[in-house]
């Protein structure tokens, strides 16, 4: 456990160091995605109510996660796949997970302060209160962790790394436009909604609303979901990782 | 972990094949073995299969079938250990961007479980031996595609494994840091290392090595030392013969053996006692306006290479057809 402990460190120091570079720049734009979508929700709804800022303020926090997890992670793999940086990588006496984790941590650090300034500005912006509770941190963490698996095991899945490139598109295209984030999963056409009901997005969703408002959520599911899907990310992505040519 | 075995091998790979999803066999029934404290050189043509040999030895690819034994553990089946006891640069550049020469040596060397302060201790003699120092805090994106290449020879070199596996380390290196690398790949086996090399440059393996073999389209074609290597029953000289521009290849005496053109050059393979009637022919060759000058010496593992890459067949056919 130590061991695993050190290479951990050893490595999260590696990959913030290999990232010093354009690490403030990430923040710095993860920053003013979370003030841009806070404050660009007011042109799409000039008569926005306190109530709905509130609902649609909320799910931003899980449209940066799963931009981080869902795109910038499997587009970072698929450059390093590209470039042959994994023959290296994996020759290290490292566990891959270990890699993994530490990479991840990198990528989900980056993520936070803007998930934390969307809904405190929101809040002031728009003027609504907030209900945080203390679950609020597992809930953020379990869908950052979440993301970042799925997005692992996508990009490490697919069988030309430009795949992953590709599909990350598709997937920006499908959380912005056709999930439940920003509106009730009502609104969907009835199979969507079913495809819904299976996919995490939803329940990333509810977690965030749940911990961070007075709205009333099925919190135990959503944690039972993302959860889930957590753990198949976690499995995939050790599986994929794990193989030989 | 089973105890580590004291015997001369320290790597045997037995009968190893591995094909990729076309079916195409890139090592066909591999055997080599590995002596403790040698370098040993594995020589071939781009797509031999030695990379692909390589990354079998260090657990990213998995072999069809054979065995691989690191100090006589199985390590297709613990790949991890392969990675515990070899050290490895890769022919890929190493991810190194953001970190000085010195931060990437040093988390290597923590990484390989090696005491901070020795880790240290040998990133100095490193890049000090390698006159390295100017670029040791410098960040490696600016780094040449060659200096970057020495950077990874020393994460290689920093906490060496038991084994060191390097895989075109002079590429891209000048001719001076060439010299001092050579000079550290030899210190690594001083230090106890034994170092797999994996080159293209025959030049320079014919003079680090102590034993090599040559791959050719998946298969070992040779092996054995330099000097055994070159040993061909007793036509152990080399003739070179340079023609005019646009002067016809004459036929060529019988002494001569091999013949291998290459543009104007034509090499062959001749016993010592035929120096005096090969000389006497060429200043023949001379006289008449066809060659332009020869030589004779002894033969190099170049000629050897050559001649067993299975480009001699083809060779041989093209001087078939100019000989009048």
């Amino acid at each position: 456990m130590k061991r695993l402990l050190r290479s951990y460190m050893l490595m999260l120091k590696w990959q913030a160091l290999s990232n010093k570079p354009i690490l403030p720049l990430n923040l710095v734009v993860q920053l003013m995605i979370a003030a841009g979508f806070i404050i660009g929700i007011g042109f799409f709804y000039p008569q926005i109510t306190p109530s709905t800022a509130k609902y649609l303020t909320t799910g931003a926090p899980t449209i940066s996660l799963l931009m981080v997890g869902l795109v910038l992670v499997p587009q970072v793999v698929a450059l390093s796949r590209t470039q042959g940086t994994y023959d290296y990588i994996w020759s290290l006496p490292v566990s891959r997970m270990v890699y993994v984790a530490a990479d991840a941590t990198v990528w989900i650090l980056v993520s936070l302060p803007g998930v934390i300034l969307s809904v405190i500005l929101g809040a002031v912006y728009y003027d609504f209160g907030l209900h945080i509770t203390p679950l609020v941190i597992p809930a953020v963490l379990l869908i950052a962790v979440a993301g970042v698996f799925v997005g692992y095991a996508i990009a490490h899945g697919a069988p030309k790394p430009q795949m992953a490139q590709l599909a990350t598109q598709v997937i920006v295209f499908g959380i912005m436009i056709f999930s439940p984030i920003m509106y009730p999963i009502d609104q969907l056409p009835g199979w969507l909604a079913a495809v819904h009901r299976v996919l995490p997005v939803k329940y990333m969703a509810d977690l965030s609303r749940g911990t961070l408002t007075d709205l009333n959520v099925d919190l135990g599911l959503a944690f039972a979901v993302v959860g889930g899907w957590c753990l198949l990310g976690f499995v995939a992505t050790f599986l994929l990782i794990s193989r030989r040519h | 972990m089973a105890s580590e075995q004291t015997g001369r091998s320290i790597l045997k790979i037995d009968s190893l094949c591995k094909s990729y999803r076309k079916g195409v066999l890139v090592n066909d029934h591999v055997s080599l073995s590995l002596n403790r404290g040698e370098i040993f050189g594995l020589l071939g043509p781009n797509g031999a299969g030695k990379t692909t040999l390589v990354s079998q030895i260090i657990g990213i690819a998995k072999p069809d079938s054979g065995r691989i034994e690191i100090n006589s553990i199985d390590t297709v089946a613990d790949p991890g250990y392969a990675r515990e006891v070899c050290s490895f640069q890769a022919q890929t550049q190493v991810p190194i961007s953001g970190l000085s020469a010195r931060q990437a040596i040093e988390l290597v060397g923590a990484v390989r479980g090696g005491d901070s302060r020795a880790v240290r201790g040998r990133a100095d003699e490193l890049l000090r031996h390698l006159e390295m120092e100017d670029w040791a805090r410098k960040q490696a994106d600016v780094f040449s595609g060659g200096m970057r290449r020495l950077v990874a020879f020393c994460m290689a070199a920093v906490v060496p494994g038991r084994v060191v596996i390097l895989d075109e380390p002079t590429n891209d290196i000048d001719p001076l840091r060439r010299r001092l690398l050579w000079q550290e790949v030899r210190n690594l086996v001083n230090m106890g290392s034994t170092v797999l090399l994996v080159t293209h440059n025959i030049l320079e393996a014919e003079r680090a090595v102590d034993r090599l073999a040559i791959m050719d389209r998946g298969r070992v074609v040779a092996a054995g030392t330099p000097g055994s290597l070159k040993g061909n029953g007793g036509e152990n000289m080399r003739f070179e013969v340079t023609l005019e521009p646009r002067a016809e290849l004459p036929a060529t005496p019988g002494f001569l053996r091999g013949m291998v053109v290459t543009g104007r050059r034509v090499i062959g393979r001749l016993e010592e006692s035929d120096i005096p009637e090969a000389v006497q022919w060429a200043r023949g060759l001379k006289e008449t306006g066809v060659a332009e000058e020869y030589s004779v010496g002894p033969i190099t593992l170049d000629d050897v290479y050559l001649r067993l890459v299975g480009r001699e067949d083809a060779v041989e056919d093209n001087v078939k057809g100019r000989t009048r």
